[in-house]
């Protein structure tokens, strides 16, 4: 390091002169002067030095070496266990696709209510008059003739004035 | 006269592989030269880092973040360029998103981390000592966005010409020259607000 006059006589303003750097940030004795000349060196009197993280450069870089060797034993076991069965996984998971689009369509089908069949009401059967005389001047009436002696007579009336219904 | 010659024979243990061929032996299956890379390069790693973040724990722990980042992408180095502009350049990246998270979440702390000092006070006689001076960057350069604290810490207390930190950053020499005036600008500022007693020293620069 150079002598505290060497210092005060090559300091200048802005100086980036390595040995008056080195001085400005080890000699306590020359700070005031120096700020008087450039008070920018008042944070560059902090600079220069280099520094050692807690507990040290050792434990530091052992520190470093166990996480790499630590993210590469991940990184292998998770290749192991990635490249070799990837096709099955991906062949699998195809698989659970299609399970469970078919599951969700089966499932999409059955929760469409079925047509309700209550909408058909059965019709009311109604007792038709059975007519057993009928007379009338207007009606035609034919009677068709029996097979047997138990088959029912049937007889065909034509009349305009009889209800549509009966 | 055997022996004086002997001694001036570089052996294998004496000759140091410089940071480039340090790199090519990792790349060429050697891994515990990593280890050889960590131990000559932390001192710088985690002095860039202490002074742009400001906490020697959180410096050390992105100082490690470094290192790792630097261990996975060793494979994109490009020996034409200097290996420590391509280290600082990660140093800088790591410590930047680092700081800009940080700031984002500790802004009103930051505010409240000094009360201003009387006018009585900054008109005593300024007795300096280093260890406050570093509590003083710590405070006045919260107002720093983190590439500003980091082009000034480069410039002021890494020594690193404005070219330089134009390469590691990835950008023109005139944007370093811009960040750095303004970083002067706003740390003179708040000296005045939360230092007065060390603004008298701070000139004003044009």
């Amino acid at each position: 390091m150079i002598t505290c006059g060497a210092f005060r006589s090559r300091l200048q303003p802005g100086s980036q002169d390595a040995e008056v750097l080195e001085h400005l940030r080890n000699c306590d004795a020359c700070l005031d002067h120096a700020l008087r000349v450039d008070p920018d060196n008042f944070f560059r009197a902090i600079g220069g030095e280099e520094m050692e993280p807690p507990g040290g450069v050792d434990a530091f870089a052992s520190g470093v070496m166990d996480q790499i060797r630590m993210r590469q034993t991940e990184g292998s076991v998770a290749r192991r266990f990635l490249i070799a069965p990837r096709r099955l996984a991906a062949a699998a998971g195809i698989v659970v696709a299609i399970g469970m689009l078919f599951v969700a369509s089966q499932t999409s089908f059955k929760s469409v209510p079925p047509p309700r069949a209550a909408a058909v009401q059965p019709a009311q059967l109604a007792t038709k008059p059975v007519v057993e005389t009928y007379d009338s001047k207007d009606a035609t009436i034919v009677e068709v003739p029996a097979d047997g002696k138990n088959d029912p007579q049937v007889v065909m009336i034509f009349d305009e004035s009889l209800p549509a219904d009966l | 006269m055997a022996a004086e010659l002997r001694l001036m024979i570089p052996t294998k243990e004496s000759v140091e592989p410089d940071d480039r061929q340090l790199v090519q032996t990792i790349r060429n299956g050697e891994p515990e030269a990593f280890e050889t890379l960590v131990r000559r390069k932390t001192s710088k790693v985690y002095s860039l880092c202490y002074r742009i973040i400001g906490n020697a724990e959180d410096a050390k722990d992105i100082s490690q973040l470094v290192f790792i980042k630097l261990w996975e992408n060793l494979g994109k180095y490009d020996p034409a360029y200097a290996f420590d502009t391509w280290l600082y350049r990660m140093v800088t990246n790591v410590a930047i998103d680092f700081m800009r998270n940080k700031q984002s979440r500790e802004n009103a702390v930051n505010s409240n981390l000094r009360l201003v000092k009387t006018v009585t006070d900054a008109e005593q006689a300024v007795i300096v000592q280093r260890k406050e001076i570093e509590n003083v960057f710590n405070a006045v350069s919260s107002v720093l966005s983190p590439k500003q604290k980091t082009i000034f810490v480069m410039r002021e207390m890494d020594d690193l010409p404005s070219a330089e930190i134009a390469r590691i950053l990835g950008c023109r020499e005139s944007t370093v020259r811009n960040h750095l005036f303004n970083a002067r600008k706003l740390m003179q500022q708040q000296l005045k607000k939360r230092f007065p007693e060390y603004s008298r020293l701070w000139k004003e620069r044009t």
